[in-house]
């Protein structure tokens, strides 16, 4: 029997980044196929790509049989496959039966007007799927985090009612709102749904996916490493799959790693933010690189965010040089000496309508003032200063930050926080796609700074960086940290130890 | 008083802004809005800069400028400064230019102070100038003799005053009256006020002021004012003042939605046209009109005349330097004689209007 | 009462939701208190009819914000509209005289002005405040070059009726702006259009992967909007009598606070044309009541002022900007 839905040889590169290379991957209905990965090998890619998102760059994609090309979400909808997003897509200002069938309101049109009543009796319906009591007209705001998620699946399931033949639902981290007995009752109804359909299911907890799957793909730096059904399979196998890979030594300079000092930077202690992460306690020391591993959900962006002043923490206190501090914002942070280089580098490193001087400038511009007035010269020298110290690649200091590659704008939100002088530096995931050569740029910089006395807090783009990086790692996993190992220069700990404490 | 404002029809600088901005629009439908007389029997250049054509009195005082060049046969120009001084004194420094400073201009200055920074530029070209309304308290023509020709102005206390007391004809000398005011800090709204305050005291209190508000020119904000008003007072009104037309009709209109127009009688300031026929139709006690074909008519005669050698304008006593114009006063007595003859201008008549020199009150 | 729909349940959210109601409620009991003339029923027809062209320029409006847009072009739109229907009516400039058949010309045209908005906003890719901004001086400036900065006045009575006329003793405006409060509240409850401004205004992202025609929702949105202000225009040229550039003077930004004022969030999906009703009632009661207490005009002002203020403070949905983090 052909597969429902079949993919051969898909790659997609981003600039800098192979983010599939020649994947191949099938399910056919009656089974659920687990898809497992680290962070950043590459789900994500292959899911945005059944779901219309991306188009690949080569590869070919089949629907029970019969190539088909997917333009949009609409259009794999159209085609049978569904997707119950990692991030909820449900809108809180619309109802549960709007939310259901948004976009795909045809069917209940009358001379142009939605029949509510029938709308609401249809998604009756697919609630009943998903055993949500709740009248379909309540306003999705109201609804809890898990109800919303299982309203996101009944928005997936009501494909099944709507398209004649057998339909590819795709799971994205479902369960990671749910309770334990919400988990069992999504299991219930994918077990029974497996009958007409095929289910891709994706998780990091993998006693989940061996729980549900028949047949298990795993996923590392773009590729499938290993297919294999769930019942050859156990958790441990599965991690060093994921992992694979022996460290490189050199790539990460591990040789200038410095040895930390035993001055406190930063005391962290029993941080909590209601729902996000509980009771965080860790030193950060002078010239230390701290990596925090975790998988998305961990907590560990929120966290980061918290330390940066970009989000408010429920609890705990912080200390800095003996002194309890509150970082309530982020111009709190920078007044601390706190620097931050968030993940989404275009909305919140850098000025994009900005020069790459001006944006080096931005922290500290009163160094740069004198009676209110910018000096250009000043700013411009200490640009050029940088420019050549980091090898970023600019034409001149005015040219527009925009026009930059990805290695050399962050190479420009590091100059800024060298030329602000802070003493900590949060690095979320600071070579999220930028090339390998500046990525080891990005490495030695880390390494010239610590030796210099810096605190760094890296939350690393793959668990390869953290270990490589770091001298010692926190896992969080649901929130808390799970546990913590030292990473000295000829000591690190392996990525299956560490794995074991994040899934 | 001597500082006249621009808002005195009820215009928004905002509002002047958005219709100069749109003059770009109208010149690509192909209107008419730069017109030149193709006829070319003097060296002179005329010229009318103005705020925004938008208003009706603005559009009348560009008409007058155009019908005076058409009787000589002079190239005419219309500038508009909408409502930004800089590029009102820009397009005057460019015509200057461009004529060699043969230009004649007659100017209803966007500010005060502009007045002396185009006074100055023309003199300096070689040109001829008159202002309107609004000028300092200081710049005087006969101190830049020849070429700052005049000033003119008109007066708005006497014309509020007459018109008020024509409003209480209406209804027997005897009652209440609300008033709608203009912007607060205008020049134009104050005086309007105080004439309105005259007329009241004169009428040894027997007229009572119920209520005075000011609705900012804006029509609609006179009629809801005017709305409330009526529910608060009701019958106690007799008549309603409004220092301009434009709020006038704003208020006759929520009369009418109460079925009061006519009954409790309106009058304003400006002459718009709706005003003149709410007169006619028994609607308005009455209304004064500015002759805005005057004014823009005759910024130009007067200084031909002294550009031509008619007259040497050195020699002029200061009532004809800096004089008021002669308001009409419209009701329901003389809207006919109004229409009959509205702004037929005798170009000939130099000061046959002006009512005497400008008086500062300050 | 019916402004609970699209209303959560929950919270500081509910009680924000039932706010603007509260406030007008409170507003007629204190000015009642002073005048007892307040809620004479003569009054409250002079209030509705005060509130009649108001209540129609903010239903379109009201989708517009509710799609996280705005729309700075209310003025010039009701100019073109309204000097357009007064040319085409029995009037002094044109020797025109098409009656009633020039309300229909006159609303398309403003819906044409709409979709100029909308084309421009969503081709041109430039935010809405901008384009509106351009098409709203446009506008004005069309509505100059049409009378050459004339007035145009009207003299067709039945025209004027749609002003004046009463109906069961109700001016038709107020009929006519509740049956455009009524067409609104249809499109905006009944109709996939007014579906897909709530997803749009709430999470475009999502609204996109469900496969919703973002930019054409957008485009139409705008032209409906261009119909209610020509509607609008219409409402004001019956109400003055006449057709001028300036007739439209401070509307915008009456509307604008009438729909902030309502509690529909200026970041989009959260609101309602029913809230916009309550804005609108709110705005005029408060300046008709001020009128009645004899308030000093530079306190009205001042009042108003704070007003919008309260409004946009309490339509921030803080809480909803954590969870969208």
């Amino acid at each position: 029997m052909l597969p429902a839905l079949e993919m051969k040889g898909i790659s997609k590169s981003f600039p800098g980044v192979k983010a599939l290379d020649s994947v191949s991957f099938s399910a056919a209905t009656g089974e659920v196929v687990g898809l497992i990965g680290e962070n950043g090998a590459g789900k994500s890619t292959l899911l945005k790509i059944l779901n219309g998102v991306y188009k690949p760059d080569a590869g070919s994609i089949a629907i029970d049989g019969r190539n088909v090309e997917i333009r949009s979400a609409r259009d794999a909808f159209n085609k049978g496959i569904a997707m119950v997003f990692q991030e909820q897509s449900v809108i809180s200002s619309l109802t549960i039966a709007e939310n259901i069938f948004l976009g795909r309101e045809e069917e209940f049109l009358r001379f142009g007007l939605i029949s509510k009543a029938r709308m609401n009796e249809a998604a009756a319906q697919e609630l009943e799927k998903v055993r949500l009591k709740i009248h379909p007209g309540t306003l999705a705001a109201d609804l809890s985090f898990s109800d919303r998620q299982m309203v996101e699946i009944a928005k997936a399931l009501s494909l099944d009612t709507r398209i004649k033949r057998d339909v590819t639902i795709l799971l994205d981290e479902p369960t990671s709102v749910l309770e334990k007995k919400e988990v069992a009752m999504l299991f219930d109804i994918v077990r029974e749904l497996k009958q007409r359909a095929s289910i891709v299911f994706i998780s990091h907890r993998l006693d989940e996916v061996l729980e549900i799957c028949d047949r298990i793909y795993v996923m590392r730096d773009g590729r499938v490493v290993h297919e294999s059904p769930a019942a050859n399979a156990d958790v441990h196998t599965l991690h060093q799959q994921m992992v694979g890979r022996q460290l490189q030594h050199e790539y990460y300079r591990e040789e200038k790693q410095a040895q930390p000092s035993a001055t406190i930077a930063l005391k962290v202690d029993k941080l909590s933010k209601a729902g996000i992460f509980q009771d965080v306690s860790f030193d950060l020391h002078q010239g230390e690189v701290l990596g925090i591993a975790g998988v998305i959900g961990s907590g560990r962006e929120a966290l980061a965010r918290c330390l940066a002043g970009y989000e408010k923490v429920d609890g705990g206190t912080l200390h800095m040089g003996g002194k309890a501090v509150r970082l309530a914002t982020a111009h709190d942070a920078v007044g601390r000496g706190i620097g931050f280089v968030p993940s989404e580098r275009k909305v919140e490193g850098l000025i994009t309508p900005f020069t790459v001087a001006e944006n080096m400038t931005l922290a500290c511009l009163s160094k740069f003032t004198s009676g209110g007035i910018i000096s250009g010269a000043k700013e411009s020298a200490i640009a050029k200063d940088w420019i050549a110290k980091l090898g970023i690649k600019t034409p001149s200091t005015k040219t527009m930050v925009v026009s930059l590659s990805g290695g050399n704008q962050q190479k420009v939100v590091l100059a800024k926080w060298r030329i602000a002088g802070v003493k900590i530096l949060i690095l979320d995931h600071p070579t999220r796609g930028i090339d390998v050569g500046a990525k080891e740029d990005v490495y030695s910089l880390v390494r010239e700074m610590t030796a210099q006395g810096l605190a760094v807090i890296l939350l690393g783009d793959t668990l390869d960086e953290v270990i490589g990086l770091s001298s010692r790692i926190l896992v969080m996993k649901d929130g808390v940290v799970n546990a913590s190992f030292n990473a000295p220069a000829g000591g690190k700990p392996a990525q299956l130890e560490i794995i074991q404490h994040m899934m | 008083m001597s500082k006249f404002d621009w808002q005195k029809s009820g215009v928004s600088r905002r509002a002047l802004l958005k219709g100069a901005a749109g003059l770009g629009a109208a010149g690509a439908l192909g209107l008419p809005f730069a017109r030149q007389a193709r006829a070319e029997e003097t060296t002179w250049t005329l010229a009318n800069s103005m705020r925004s054509l938008a208003n009706p009195y603005h559009a009348a005082f560009a008409k007058g400028g155009e019908e005076f060049a058409k009787s000589i046969g002079a190239k005419y120009e219309q500038l508009v400064t909408e409502g930004n001084s800089q590029k009102g004194m820009s397009d005057i420094r460019a015509l200057l230019q461009r004529t060699g400073g043969k230009l004649i201009l007659n100017v209803d200055p966007n500010d005060s102070p502009d007045a002396r920074v185009i006074v100055e530029e023309v003199q300096k070209a070689g040109g001829y100038v008159v202002t309107q309304w609004n000028k300092p308290d200081d710049l005087h023509p006969w101190d830049h003799n020849p070429s700052y020709v005049a000033h003119m102005s008109f007066d708005g206390v006497p014309a509020a005053k007459t018109i008020a007391e024509a409003l209480f004809k209406s209804f027997g000398g005897e009652g209440g009256i609300v008033a709608i005011g203009g912007i607060l800090s205008n020049v134009p709204a104050i005086e309007r006020k105080l004439g309105l305050d005259q007329a009241i005291e004169a009428s040894g209190g027997k007229v009572k002021l119920l209520d005075f508000q000011p609705a900012d020119w804006n029509e609609q904000k006179a009629f809801e004012i005017m709305q409330a008003w009526i529910t608060r007072f009701g019958d106690e009104i007799k008549g309603v003042f409004a220092a301009n037309d434009g709020m006038g009709v704003g208020a006759l209109e929520a009369l009418r939605q109460n079925g009061l127009a006519g009954k409790v009688q309106v009058v304003g300031l400006d002459g718009i046209e709706a005003a003149v026929a709410a007169v006619e139709a028994g609607e308005f006690a009455g209304t004064v009109a500015w002759d805005p074909m005057w004014t823009g008519g005759m910024g130009l005669a007067i200084p031909y005349a002294v550009a031509t050698g008619k007259i040497d304008i050195a020699k002029e006593p200061k009532e004809h330097r800096e004089f008021y114009g002669t308001a009409i006063i419209v009701t329901k007595d003389t809207v006919a004689g109004y229409r009959a003859n509205p702004g037929k201008v005798d170009f000939n008549d130099l000061w046959g209007k002006a009512t005497g020199q400008i008086q500062y009150r300050s | 009462m019916a402004l609970a729909v699209r209303t959560s349940k929950a919270g500081f959210a509910k009680w924000r939701a039932w706010a603007p109601l509260a406030v007008l409620a409170g507003l007629c009991i204190l000015v009642s208190l002073f005048n007892s003339n307040f809620l004479t029923v003569s009054n409250s027809l002079r209030l509705l009819n005060t509130a009649a062209i108001p209540l129609v320029l903010s239903m379109g409006a009201t989708f517009i914000i509710l799609m996280g847009s705005i729309d700075l072009s209310v003025e010039g739109v009701i100019a073109v509209t309204a000097v357009t229907v007064s040319l085409l009516v029995a009037n002094d400039l044109t020797g025109y005289d098409y009656g009633l058949w020039a309300v229909p010309v006159a609303i398309i045209a403003g819906g044409l002005l709409g979709l100029l908005n909308g084309v421009l906003h969503v081709r041109l890719k430039t935010p809405s405040f901008m384009t509106t901004l351009g098409v709203g001086f446009a506008g004005v400036g069309i509505a100059t070059a049409m009378l050459g900065g004339q007035t145009v006045r009207i003299s067709d009575q039945t025209f004027r009726a749609l002003s004046l006329g009463r109906v069961g003793g109700v001016p038709m405006a107020i009929w006519i702006a509740l049956s455009a409060v009524i067409v609104a509240y249809i499109i905006q409850e009944r109709t996939r259009i007014g579906r897909w401004v709530y997803a749009i205004g709430t999470d475009e992202t999502t609204a996109r992967q469900a496969g919703i025609p973002i930019e054409r929702t957008r485009i139409l949105i705008f032209s409906l909007a261009g119909l209610f202000y020509g509607l609008g225009g219409v409402l004001s040229a019956a109400q003055f009598g006449q057709g001028h550039a300036l007739i439209s003077q401070g509307r915008l930004f009456t509307t604008v606070t009438a729909v902030v004022v309502g509690g529909t969030s200026l970041s989009g999906g959260v609101g309602s044309v029913l809230n916009s009703v309550v804005g609108v009632l709110i705005v005029v009661v408060l300046a008709n009541g001020m009128v009645l207490m004899g308030v000093e005009p530079y306190i009205q002002q001042g009042v108003q002022g704070l007003l919008i203020i309260v409004a946009v403070a309490l339509s921030l949905d803080r809480s909803r900007l954590d969870v969208v983090k």
